[in-house]
């Protein structure tokens, strides 16, 4: 898989030139040259955002989001937030504390539901240090209500802070009573109180269980956890690759993405082939004796995963993750040594056929288990490419482990083993080639792009099909990650998958680097056992729940119609306007595309992205809420 | 399988060396010479400010070749009571101040490979080897060693080098992407 690229010149462009006009038009968040104000001297002022506009730490909107300030009028008015949701879904929204002078505050919020039902999470917003000198909010601190601190935050440390932000989830349970609920937030700075009416309209409307797509957060081995968590690792006994802490935090991180509506993979084997012990039974014996040992490590880190129960404590219940890589690639279980000898097909169907049996004596039954090959011939562990095949010799490979998987499991088997393949460029070949052989695919997004009506004629013929980039970093519109679960849905893909979702960087609190690979971070800075959300997993959680909402109208109104208006109030598109023309260079071998060639193929859509603003989910997410009313 | 920690440090450098021995005079230096593509070399050192992967991208091999020779260098490592890889290691033609691993293993070991490189500057021992056919044992990377030996072509001609690596100390886990 590979990174979709940075947002372009242009799309800054138009964004700052959008936020210079907008920050005219809404007083008191900032002035017309973007300079933010703080309260009149002595005073504190506690400020309700919608989740698209990200605060700043001086009082104003961060850049990415100006433009939006606008859309967010009604928002608060008259000291009343007003919000509303489909139940078994958050309503989300930014509380800003501001301070003219440093002092002490302390923040409450309280909701009433006398059934008890409807749960309020707060989350203190860590401005995060740019080398450009700006601060985006992003990861989020879990924080327990009443909540007492100062400004300026002393750990956050931001001299001239005026602004401290909080990201409030109010999560309403599928069988919580429809109807309206009334609450406050409360501020207490200064000796003085400052108080915001909260309403809240839940919707009969209750989201479906099954995410209309799949947002999948990747991730390779398990190494980071360590680096992340290195007190975690001091306090572990014996080897921490071996321990019960090891395996809590691997659960850890598949709960987290679990709770905002997505899936998690960590791929256990690098691209000479070297497997994680924990990621894989232990073998013994060679050829036909080749057999598996030891299933400790393996059932310890899967077990919990496959059953559904590390999963107990979560508000969506226990379920088994949906997706999991197999350790198989060209040396496991087979060696490489025998490929093309009798002994490389003894190998591979005795181990994968014990794995088969395994996971159906302990029904294991509720996952995909991807057979999936990540290796390049660039990194020189074989000499054929597992991921993104540019040169058709090398699928030949593919046909062969085909069959050695067929040959593997029983014709019956109720465990779902699955051939995955990431393809970019010969993607094309390769759905009608490997037919019948591979049946998950992920896909370049670029470049599936040009190819309209792929994703449907791969669904059409039963197979799985997602496509891939990366998070977008924090300087893109808040409504960029809204933008990748919308366009899987309006292109019949099932899936999206970040190709690398847990690498915060060396430091994300005070040299961050954007965020580009990352949705979450380490809870360890302040003494947290586990991982911590960010601001991006919370606005993409909402979308997600929110499609599939929309989703579920389609038999009402038609998909195709659904699409159209919610790409209408995106960004002002039609459905159609998502792809891009099939381009000429298609038709040569895909080792003589070049880079240049294939960015022109793309403009299309780059330019029609390029002005998108941070309200653009906002708008989509309306209509939802206009359909709401109505049972699916 | 040894733990290779139960040996001395002279005991596994002996093993390796003798590894190393073996792979001089079974690697057969003109196959290893045909494993990378006229095509793939010839984009190892093209730039192309739009393109910064190009070299990665258009890099392929011959498959009979490189699994002949992958096949001879797994069976070499097996010969270790240890976990133990032989990398293979060839100059590249036209760039003679470029070095590039070329076959890797199953362990994943190296002293010197760079991940997500693919031509590199050769470190001195490894000119000694090209240089003088000599065998020479590194300790460059903490808790690995490695003894390099040269490879041999139909002339006579030293055509490249092997590395023979195994942990010295207990192995760390290692990220790849």
């Amino acid at each position: 898989m590979a990174k979709t690229a940075h947002p372009s010149r242009r799309t800054f462009l138009q964004t700052a030139l959008g936020a210079l006009a907008a920050e005219r038009a809404v007083p008191g968040l900032a002035d017309a040259a973007g300079r933010p104000y703080a309260p009149p001297a002595s005073e504190a002022r506690l400020v309700a955002l919608p989740q698209y506009l990200r605060p700043d730490p001086f009082g104003g909107i961060v850049r990415a989001d100006r433009s939006a300030v606008p859309a967010a009028g009604s928002f608060e008015k008259n000291k009343t937030i007003s919000l509303e949701c489909a139940r078994g879904s958050y309503a989300s929204f930014h509380l800003v504390v501001q301070t003219a002078v440093p002092d002490d505050y302390k923040l409450d919020l309280h909701l009433g539901d006398r059934a008890g039902k409807i749960q309020i999470d707060l989350f203190r917003e860590w401005f995060h240090p740019l080398r450009s000198g700006e601060y985006y909010p992003d990861a989020l601190v879990p924080a327990s209500l009443p909540y007492r601190s100062q400004i300026p935050d002393p750990d956050n440390k931001i001299t001239g802070q005026t602004a401290q932000a909080f990201w409030v989830d109010i999560w309403v349970p599928p069988h919580a009573i429809p109807g309206e609920y009334s609450g406050r937030a409360m501020l207490q700075s200064g000796g003085k109180s400052r108080t915001l009416a909260l309403k809240l309209r839940v919707h009969p409307a209750v989201v479906p269980a099954e995410d209309a797509v799949a947002m999948d957060h990747n991730s390779y081995d398990d190494s980071w956890i360590a680096a992340q968590f290195p007190s975690r690792v001091r306090s572990a006994s014996g080897n921490f690759f071996e321990s019960d802490e090891l395996f809590r935090l691997i659960h850890s991180y598949h709960r987290i993405f679990y709770e905002h509506h997505g899936v998690f993979h960590q791929l256990g084997y690098g691209h000479a082939g070297r497997v994680t012990p924990e990621f894989a039974p232990a073998l013994e014996g060679e050829g036909s004796r080749k057999r598996i040992a030891d299933w400790n490590l393996y059932d310890r880190h899967y077990g919990p995963l496959l059953d559904g129960s590390a999963f107990a404590q979560t508000r969506r219940g226990p379920k088994p993750i949906p997706f999991a890589y197999l350790p198989i690639n060209p040396e496991w279980p087979a060696s490489w040594l025998w490929w093309g000898e009798p002994g490389y097909q003894a190998e591979f169907v005795n181990v994968v056929g014990e794995m088969e049996r395994h996971s159906r004596e302990k029904g294991w039954t509720g996952t995909r288990f991807e057979m999936f090959f990540n290796h390049k011939k660039r990194y020189m562990g074989f000499s054929w490419d597992g991921d993104e095949v540019r040169f058709p010799k090398d699928l030949s490979y593919f046909k062969e482990y085909g069959r050695l998987l067929k040959k593997a499991l029983p014709a019956d088997t109720p465990v779902r083993f699955v051939f995955r393949a990431d393809v970019s460029w010969d993607m094309e070949q390769q759905f009608r080639e490997l037919n019948g052989i591979v049946n998950m695919w992920t896909c370049a997004g670029s470049i599936l792009s040009w190819y309209k009506g792929a994703p449907k004629m791969l669904r059409e013929r039963g197979d799985i099909v997602w496509y891939y980039g990366g998070p977008p970093e924090v300087t893109q519109p808040s409504s960029a990650i809204a933008e990748l679960a919308l366009r899987a849905w309006v292109w019949d893909a099932m899936g999206f998958i970040h190709w690398l979702a847990v690498s915060p960087g060396k430091d994300p609190w005070f040299k961050f680097t954007g965020g580009g690979t990352t949705l979450v971070y380490s809870g360890e800075r302040f003494r947290l056992a586990d991982p911590i959300p960010s601001v991006r997993l919370k606005i993409q959680r909402n979308a997600v729940q929110e499609l599939t909402l929309l989703d579920s109208y389609k038999s009402r109104h038609g998909l195709e119609r659904l699409k159209a208006e919610a790409t209408r109030r995106f960004n002002r598109s039609t459905p159609d306007e998502w792809w891009n023309p099939r381009p000429a260079l298609a038709d040569k071998p895909p080792y003589e595309w070049t880079n240049s060639e294939m960015e022109a193929a793309g403009e299309p859509t780059r330019k029609l992205f390029a002005s998108l603003d941070a309200a653009a989910w906002s708008r989509v997410r309306e209509y939802v809420m206009q359909l709401a009313p109505e049972t699916t | 399988m040894t733990d290779n920690r139960r040996l001395s440090p002279e005991q596994v450098q002996q093993e390796l060396d003798h590894i190393a021995r073996v792979a001089t005079a079974m690697i057969d230096g003109d196959a290893c010479r045909r494993i990378v593509t006229p095509r793939a070399l010839e984009f190892m050192f093209k730039i192309d400010p739009h393109d910064r992967f190009l070299a990665g991208d258009n890099y392929d091999v011959n498959d009979a070749e490189f699994n002949a020779v992958k096949k001879t260098l797994i069976r070499l490592s097996r010969l270790a009571p240890f976990a133990c890889d032989v990398n293979l290691w060839m100059p590249i033609p036209g760039h003679p101040d470029k070095i590039q691993v070329v076959i890797r293993n199953a362990h994943e070991l190296s002293q010197f490979w760079v991940f997500g490189t693919i031509a590199q500057d050769p470190v001195p021992p490894m000119k000694t080897v090209l240089e003088t056919g000599q065998r020479v044992a590194v300790k460059q990377t903490p808790g690995m060693i490695s003894v390099l030996a040269p490879v041999y072509d139909s002339l006579g001609g030293v055509a490249g080098l092997v590395e023979v690596v195994t942990h010295s100390s207990s192995p760390a886990h290692e990220e790849e992407m």
